[in-house]
């Protein structure tokens, strides 16, 4: 006998991430789903990130990892909320796993809250856990092909940051077809070129994110 | 990867529902993959076959039904249909922005149970 079970498979997945989002517009928190292969320096960008706008914009981290509290230890330092996930195996960062622990987070006094995705290119773009905006980050040193083989990653990301600029001289990367690649799979995309090591380019990158979070505030 | 959580979500969902219309055995369930929705239906179907045991699923085929990607240009207006998971220009006019109309599917349709 067959029987119509017409559904979507992510839908209980999503429907987790509507009851997330609700919560935050509520709050009024501005949510980064921040999102790299292993390595790019997505923990980096965001200390940077933080060292930055903390003066001016509270800020919260939610630290999604296979295993281990070392990055979660770093956002530590800088003095803001931060809480660890470890999906112990799993390659991505689910809404569910966001909800449970979004009670151990001061959402009261947090206007932007990033959530750094497991290191991963593949997955992480198909679950949504409730965010305003998916970032994509890449290191100019993982070659200019990216964009052909992960295009569900350049398409669902807002923004896509071109990281450890300061390499390039040592590579042969071609950044002008990188990005054509990129803004090709996604017209829309906003592309912000930055070292975490020297900290050239990030003023671009973080005016945007002040504009962001000014904005849902408004 | 991550296929084994969507294959979970599958008979998460086909469970529930046998539970439902009470029906104790299931023969196949069909799904619908697009070719851009970065599921690997190889990877899919190897997960579910795991995860399938010692449920009323234990016998059943996961049946993947792909669909294309497809777009409309938003230049040109033409559709079309492209062979690959991602599509970087109009083959008609050669412009780059175009809206995705298929290809990201990842839905369940129907199953196929044994009647009491
Ligand atoms: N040269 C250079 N190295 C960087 C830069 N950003 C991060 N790194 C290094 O890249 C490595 C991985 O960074 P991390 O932030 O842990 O990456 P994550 O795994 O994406 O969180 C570390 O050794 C960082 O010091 C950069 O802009 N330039
Ligand atoms: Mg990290
Ligand atoms: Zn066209």
């Amino acid at each position: 006998m067959k029987v119509k079970v017409i559904s979507r498979i992510l839908e209980a997945n999503d429907r987790i991430a509507e009851d997330n989002r609700r919560l935050f517009n509520e709050k009024g928190i501005y949510v980064i789903n921040l999102m790299s292969g292993p390595g790019a320096g997505k923990t980096s960008l965001l200390v940077k990130t933080i060292e930055a706008l903390k003066d001016s914009v509270s800020i919260g981290v939610i630290e999604g990892d296979i295993t281990g509290t070392e990055d979660a230890e770093r956002i530590h330092s800088t003095g803001v909320p931060v809480v660890q996930i470890n999906t112990g195996g799993a390659c991505h960062l689910d809404a569910n796993m966001i909800e449970e622990v979004l009670p151990e987070l001061p959402l009261d006094s947090i206007q932007l809250l990033f959530i750094e995705n497991v290191g991963n290119l593949v997955c992480p773009a198909e679950f949504n856990v409730g965010e305003d905006i998916k970032v994509m980050l890449l290191s100019v040193t993982e070659g200019e092909d990216k964009p052909l083989k992960y295009p569900l990653m350049f398409q669902e990301s807002a923004a896509l940051v071109l990281n450890k600029v300061d390499l390039l001289p040592y590579l042969d990367l071609d950044m002008e077809r990188l990005k054509e690649r990129a803004m090709s799979l996604n017209p829309k995309l906003k592309v912000f070129e930055l070292s975490c090591k020297t900290g050239s380019g990030l003023d671009a990158w973080t005016d945007y994110l002040f504009r962001m979070v000014a904005e849902k505030n408004r | 990867m991550h296929e084994v959580s969507i294959a979970q979500s599958i008979l998460d969902i086909i469970l529930k529902e046998c539970e439902k219309i009470n029906c104790k055995k299931i023969n196949s369930v069909t799904i619908r993959v697009g070719r851009a929705s970065g599921v690997v239906v190889d990877s899919l179907v190897f997960a579910f076959d795991i995860i399938k045991k010692d449920t009323i699923a234990e016998k059943a085929e996961l049946l993947c039904e792909e669909v294309p990607l497809t777009a409309i240009c938003v230049n040109c207006n033409k559709d079309f249909i492209s062979d690959e998971e991602y599509i970087l220009n109009c083959p008609y006019c050669g412009k780059s922005e175009f809206k995705v109309i298929g290809g990201r599917e990842l839905d369940i349709l129907e199953m196929d149970v044994e009647e009491q």
